[in-house]
C-alpha cells in the first residue's frame, strides 16, 4: 500500500528575544514553509506558553497532522513538554522532533546574526529530514517481580528491609556473616543517642523477625545473578551453623565451647579478645544461636563429644530466588594501620579507635592499659583517610565526631584523664558541632597539623610521646607524653567485594560503589535495578546510612511497584540477517545488553531490551552494519546530515 | 619544644578565667580588637597559650598588659569563651608571677586569706589606738607618718624587686639585646602610659571610661600628694584645703560609677568581677570618702567627738597601703606603665 505523504507542523520560537534578537525567525519560517511535508509553519513568541501549546493541539487536530517540530531551546528543557503536546493531540510522542536554535544558534552566534539565521535554517531543515522518518514507537513493557534482595544485614540493610516490608513487597535479607548487625553491633555508646549500638541492632532485628514478608538468611552469600531489572535470578550459597537448633542445650554448648582447642583473634572485640572455632553469640549479635566457624575448625571432634547439638552432617545449600531488584548494603572495613604507622604494632600503647571504645566500655573505675593507669590520651585523626601519600584521599566523615564523642564518654567515666586531639581540622558538621563545643568545655585540647605537617609518634623505650607543629600556636612544636595513643582509623571499602563484582557495580575513585549522580540520583547505580545504601557507597555515619537505606528502598520499590516496567523504545536493534556474530558489539556495550543467541541455526547477537539504554556504542563497531538504533537509524541520520550540508 | 600542661588552665581559673578552653580558634576576638596589630596580635594567641598551658611563653609576654579590656572580644566570641576576661586573669596571674613574696597569688586565689588580712589590719589599728588611749592628735600624726613610710618601704621592698623580675622575664630573658640608648629614648612611653593611658583611647567606644579613669588617676595621685606632702588634715592654707576637698570628692564620685557598673554588669568587662576588683574600687571609694569627711569634721570642729571616723579612715588607709597596693589590683598602675615601656624597648 502506498504510504500517504506526511503532514507536519513547524513552530519557530522567539523565546522572548533570546532567539529572535539574533535569528531572523520569520526568515527561518519562510525558508522552511515550502518543504514538501511541511503543512503549517508558524512563529511564536513563547512556544512553551500554555496558549501556544493549546494552539498546537488545535492545529494538529484540525489539520490532521502526522507530527510537529518545535525549533526553540535545548531539548533538555522542553523535549518532554512538546512530546506531551503531541500526546494530548492523540499523536504518538515519538513523532515529535525537536530543533535547538537557541543554545546552538542564537546564543552561540550572537555576534553574527546572518550566520545564526543561516544555521537555524539548516537545523530546522535537518529536523524536518528527521521527521520524515520519525515513527510511532511503543514503550517496551516487562513484568516486574515485586521482591527485593537486600545484601548485607547491618543497620542500613535491616532498615531498608523494614521499609520495603511495609509495602506489598517480598524482602530477602542476605547476610554473609553468621550474625546480623554489621559494624554497629560492635559498639556500645554511640553519638547522638542514649541507645547503644548493640541495643539498636537488637531493636531492628526484633522488628525484622516479626515481619512475615522478610526472609532473613545469615551465613549466606550471593554467588550468581542472571537476568535484569524486574526479573533477577539469584543463586545463594547458605553455609550451615553446624548446630542443630531443635536439640539445643545451652550448658552442653558452653562445654563444647570450652573444650574447643582452637583460639583465634575475635574480630567482634576489635581483636582485643580471643574466641574459639565454635562460639556463642556475643550480646548484640543476632540471631543468638551459636555457630561453628569452619574456616578455623580443625574437625578434632572434641565439641561433638560433649554436645549433641553440634552436627557436622549439615550441608551447604544453594538456594535460588527471583527478585525484581537488588539493594546493596554491604558496608565497609575499618582501616587497619600499616605496621609502624604512627607506632602501630611497635608500641603496645598505640591502639585503634575501635579498640579504645571497647576499652572504655569494658572498664570501670580507672582506665588501665597493660597494667598501667591511663591519664594522657592522644588521639591521632585521619589515620587512613585524607592521605597525602596513599590511596585513601577521601574523608571518612564519621571519625571526627566518633572520636570527640568517645573522648567525652571516656572523660565522664574516668574523670582524671586528659584528652589531646591531634587533628587536621575538625569536621564535626551539623549538630555534631555541639559535641565539639562540649569537648572543648570539658577541657580537651585540640592540636592541629596539616598535610605536610603530620603528628609524629615517638616510641622511646617505655615512653611514648606525640608531637606536632601546632598551626593554632603559630606552628610551635608541642609535645604530649601519652599513656595511650588512639589512632582514629577511617573507613575503607570492603576487601571482599565479590558481590559487587558479580553485579558489575561501578566503583568511584575512592573504590567504594558509586551512584549515578551524587545529588540527583544518589542511590541508583549504572546497573538498572541495583541500588546502593549505607557505607558500601562511601563513609557515612549511622544516620546518613539510614537515610540512604530509606532512599534506596523507596527507589527499589518504586521501580517494581506497578508490577510492570516500561522501558524506552529508543534502543538498538539487530538485523539478524546481516549479523555474523563477531562479538564487537558485546565488547563495546557498557551495559551488558548484548546477548549471544542461536537463531534459525545461526549465532547472532540479540538486544536485551530491558537493559539497553540506546547509547549507540554498538552501532559504529558493527562491520556488517547489522545494528540500527531505533529513532536514530542510518537513513535518518544520513538525511539529516544532507539537510545540514 | 613545649610540653603541654593542662593543669595551667585549672590554676588560671582560680584567677578568674571563665570558660576560655571553649575557644575553637576562629580568631574573631583578634579581628575585632582595636588594639591588636599584625605584629602584636591578641587575644586569641593568649587564649591558645593558656589552653595549652605554655607558662614560659605567657610569663615572657607583655600582651596581657597591652589589652585595655573594652570587652568587644568577649561580646563577639561565638563560643562564649570570654577572651577579655582571660586577658584580665592573665594580668592577675602575671602580677602574682612577678611578686617575689607570693602574697599576690595568695590574695588573688583565696578570698578567706584576703579577709583575714583585712581583719588583722583592722585589729592592729584598734590595738594601736587603744594603746594610745585614743589620743586623736597622736594617732593622726602617726597616720600621716605611716603614709610616707609605707610608700617608701613598699617601693623598695616590693615594687623594685618585682619590676626587676618583670624586666627579667619579659626583656632580659628575651633573645634580642636592648641598647642602653633605647632605655632612655623609650622613657616617654612609660610616663605617657602612667599618667595618660593614651593607649586606652584607641579602644572602641572608650572615651568616657578613659576620661573617668584619667581624672581618677589624677585625683588619686593629687590626694596622695595633698595628704602626704601638703599635710591636708592640718594645713593652714585655704587653697590646699579646698584642693584636698576637690580631689577627694573626685576619687569617691568616680569610684561610685565604677562600683555601679560592676553591680549592673551591663558591659562584658563588668560581668566577671573578682574579689580583687571589688576591694580595689570599694577601698578607693572609702579612701576618698573618709578623707573628705575627716577634713570636713575637722573644719566643723566635731572630729574630737567623732574619733571613730578617723579610726575608720586610718584602717582604710592601712589596708590600702599594706594589702591592696602591694599585693592587689593597685599594681596594674605600675605594671601597665612598665609593660608599655618594655614593649617599646622590644620594638624593632
Amino acid at each position: 500500500m502506498e504510504k500517504k505523504p506526511k503532514k507536519i507542523g513547524v513552530y519557530i520560537c522567539h523565546c522572548g528575544g533570546n532567539i529572535s534578537d539574533y535569528v531572523d525567525v520569520e526568515k527561518v519560517r519562510q525558508s522552511v514553509e515550502g518543504e514538501d511535508i511541511v503543512f503549517i509553519a508558524k512563529t511564536t513568541m513563547f512556544a512553551c506558553s500554555d496558549a501556544n501549546q493549546r494552539d498546537m493541539v488545535e492545529d494538529i487536530k484540525a489539520n490532521d497532522l502526522d507530527g510537529v517540530i518545535v525549533a526553540s531551546c535545548s531539548p533538555k528543557l522542553h523535549l518532554l513538554t512538546f512530546r506531551n503536546v503531541s500526546v494530548r493531540a492523540d499523536l504518538n510522542k515519538y513523532t515529535y522532533v525537536h530543533a535547538n536554535i537557541r543554545e546552538q544558534a542564537s546564543w552561540a552566534h550572537s555576534d553574527n546574526k546572518a550566520g545564526a539565521t543561516e544555521k537555524a535554517i539548516h537545523l530546522v531543515k535537518a529536523a524536518i529530514a528527521k521527521s520524515r522518518y520519525a515513527e510511532a514507537l511503543e514503550t517496551n513493557k516487562v513484568k516486574a517481580i515485586k521482591a527485593v534482595a537486600v545484601v548485607g544485614a547491618g543497620v542500613a540493610g535491616m532498615k531498608a528491609a523494614l521499609s520495603l516490608s511495609e509495602k506489598d513487597c517480598e524482602v530477602l535479607l542476605i547476610e554473609k556473616e553468621p550474625f546480623v548487625g554489621g559494624r554497629v553491633a560492635q559498639w556500645d555508646a554511640i553519638a547522638g543517642t542514649k541507645e547503644s549500638g548493640k541495643e539498636m541492632v537488637k531493636r531492628l532485628y526484633d522488628e525484622v523477625i516479626k515481619r512475615s514478608n522478610i526472609t532473613i538468611m545469615t551465613n549466606s552469600e550471593v554467588i550468581e545473578n542472571k537476568g535484569s531489572v524486574g526479573n533477577i535470578a539469584l543463586k545463594i550459597r547458605k553455609i550451615p551453623r553446624y548446630i542443630n537448633t531443635s536439640d539445643f542445650k545451652p550448658e552442653e554448648l558452653k562445654k563444647a565451647v570450652s573444650v574447643c582447642p582452637v583460639e583465634v583473634s575475635d574480630e567482634f572485640s576489635f581483636g582485643l579478645t580471643k574466641r574459639k572455632a565454635i562460639y556463642e553469640s556475643e550480646p548484640g549479635e543476632y540471631p543468638q544461636i551459636p555457630v561453628v566457624d569452619m574456616k578455623n575448625c580443625t574437625r578434632c571432634g572434641a565439641c561433638e563429644k560433649v554436645c549433641k547439638a553440634v552436627d557436622f552432617s549439615e550441608k551447604e545449600e544453594i538456594v535460588e530466588f527471583a527478585v525484581g531488584s537488588v539493594l546493596m548494603a554491604t558496608g565497609f572495613d575499618p582501616y587497619t594501620p600499616a605496621q609502624g604507622e604512627y607506632g602501630y604494632g611497635e608500641s603496645s600503647k598505640v591502639v585503634t579507635l575501635g579498640q579504645f571504645k571497647q576499652m572504655v566500655a569494658d572498664q570501670n573505675g580507672k582506665l588501665m592499659h597493660n597494667g598501667k593507669q591511663v591519664k594522657n590520651i592522644a588521639y591521632i585523626y585521619c589515620v587512613g583517610s585524607r592521605q597525602t601519600e596513599g590511596e585513601n584521599t577521601y574523608c571518612s566523615r564519621n571519625c571526627c565526631t566518633a572520636t570527640i564523642f568517645s573522648a567525652i564518654t571516656a572523660k565522664q567515666k574516668f574523670t582524671d584523664i586528659n584528652n589531646y586531639h591531634f587533628n587536621r581540622g575538625i569536621r564535626s558538621y551539623g549538630k555534631q558541632e555541639i559535641m565539639y563545643a562540649d569537648s572543648l568545655r570539658q577541657g580537651d585540647i585540640y592540636l592541629q597539623g596539616n598535610d605536610d605537617n603530620l603528628p609524629e609518634v615517638i616510641v622511646n623505650g617505655n615512653k611514648t610521646s606525640v608531637k606536632v607543629n601546632d598551626i593554632l600556636t603559630a606552628g610551635k612544636e608541642v609535645e604530649v607524653d601519652a599513656d595511650l595513643v588512639v589512632l582514629v582509623t577511617g573507613m575503607v571499602p570492603r576487601a571482599d567485594h565479590s558481590v559487587g563484582t558479580l553485579f558489575k557495580l561501578p566503583k568511584g575513585r575512592d573504590k567504594f560503589y558509586t551512584e549515578v549522580h551524587m545529588k540527583l540520583r544518589p542511590v541508583e547505580t549504572a546497573i538498572d535495578g541495583v541500588t546502593i545504601a549505607g557505607t558500601c557507597q562511601g563513609p557515612k555515619n549511622i544516620a546518613e546510612s539510614v537515610n540512604s537505606a530509606l532512599a534506596a528502598s523507596t527507589k527499589a520499590y518504586s521501580i517494581l511497584s506497578k508490577g510492570e516496567l516500561e522501558t524506552d523504545p529508543q534502543i538498538a536493534r539487530i538485523d539478524a540477517e546481516k549479523c555474523t556474530w563477531c562479538g564487537a558489539c558485546e565488547e563495546a556495550c557498557p551495559f551488558d545488553a548484548i546477548l549471544k543467541v542461536e537463531k534459525d541455526g545461526k549465532t547472532v547477537a540479540e538486544i536485551n531490551n530491558t537493559v539497553c539504554k540506546g547509547c549507540g556504542m554498538c552501532a559504529p563497531v558493527c562491520e556488517p552494519d547489522a545494528v540500527n538504533l531505533i529513532a536514530y537509524s542510518s537513513e535518518m541520520i544520513t538525511s539529516m546530515i544532507d539537510a545540514l550540508a | 619544644m613545649a610540653k603541654i600542661n593542662p593543669a595551667f588552665g585549672k590554676e588560671l581559673k582560680k584567677y578568674g578565667a571563665v570558660n576560655f578552653n571553649a575557644c575553637y580558634n576562629c580568631g574573631n576576638c583578634t579581628a575585632v580588637c582595636s588594639l591588636s596589630t599584625e605584629d602584636v596580635s591578641f587575644p586569641r594567641e593568649m587564649v591558645r597559650l593558656s589552653a595549652l598551658g605554655l607558662e614560659d611563653e605567657i610569663t615572657s609576654s607583655l600582651k596581657p598588659w597591652e589589652c585595655y579590656y573594652c570587652g568587644e572580644c568577649s561580646t563577639h566570641c561565638p563560643q562564649e569563651a570570654n577572651p577579655g576576661e582571660l586577658m584580665m586573669s592573665l594580668r592577675r596571674w602575671l602580677t602574682a608571677k612577678y611578686d617575689w613574696t607570693g602574697l599576690s597569688g595568695l590574695m588573688y586565689k583565696s578570698l578567706p586569706a584576703t579577709i583575714v588580712a583585712f581583719i588583722l589590719t583592722f585589729a592592729a589599728v584598734l590595738v594601736f589606738a587603744f594603746m594610745n588611749n585614743f589620743n586623736l592628735d597622736h594617732i593622726m600624726h602617726v597616720g600621716h607618718l605611716f603614709e610616707a613610710i609605707a610608700i617608701g618601704t613598699i617601693m623598695v621592698v616590693i615594687f623594685i624587686p618585682n619590676i626587676a623580675r618583670m624586666w627579667y622575664f619579659t626583656v632580659l630573658r628575651g633573645e634580642d639585646k636592648v641598647s642602653v640608648k633605647k632605655y632612655f629614648s623609650s622613657l616617654g612611653e612609660f610616663f605617657v602610659t602612667m599618667f595618660v593611658q593614651k593607649r586606652a583611647l584607641d579602644c572602641d567606644d572608650n572615651r568616657f571610661r578613659w576620661f573617668e579613669h584619667f581624672i581618677l588617676v589624677l585625683g588619686y595621685l593629687s590626694l596622695l600628694f595633698t595628704t602626704v606632702f601638703l599635710d591636708w588634715f592640718s594645713t593652714p592654707y585655704l587653697a590646699v584645703n579646698i584642693f584636698g576637698y576637690l580631689v577627694s570628692a573626685i576619687v569617691f564620685v568616680v569610684t561610685i560609677d565604677f562600683v555601679g557598673s560592676r553591680i549592673k554588669k551591663k558591659k562584658a568587662l563588668n560581668k566577671h568581677s573578682q574579689p580583687s576588683d571589688w576591694f580595689f574600687v570599694i577601698w578607693l571609694f572609702l579612701m576618698g570618702f573618709t578623707a573628705f569627711f575627716v577634713r570636713l569634721f575637722i573644719d566643723l570642729d566635731i572630729i574630737e567627738s567623732n574619733k571613730w571616723l578617723y579610726i575608720i579612715h586610718f584602717t582604710v588607709l592601712v589596708q590600702w597601703a599594706l594589702i591592696i597596693v602591694p599585693f592587689g589590683k593597685w599594681t596594674h598602675f605600675l605594671y601597665r606603665s612598665f609593660a608599655m615601656y618594655f614593649a617599646k624597648l622590644k620594638e624593632k
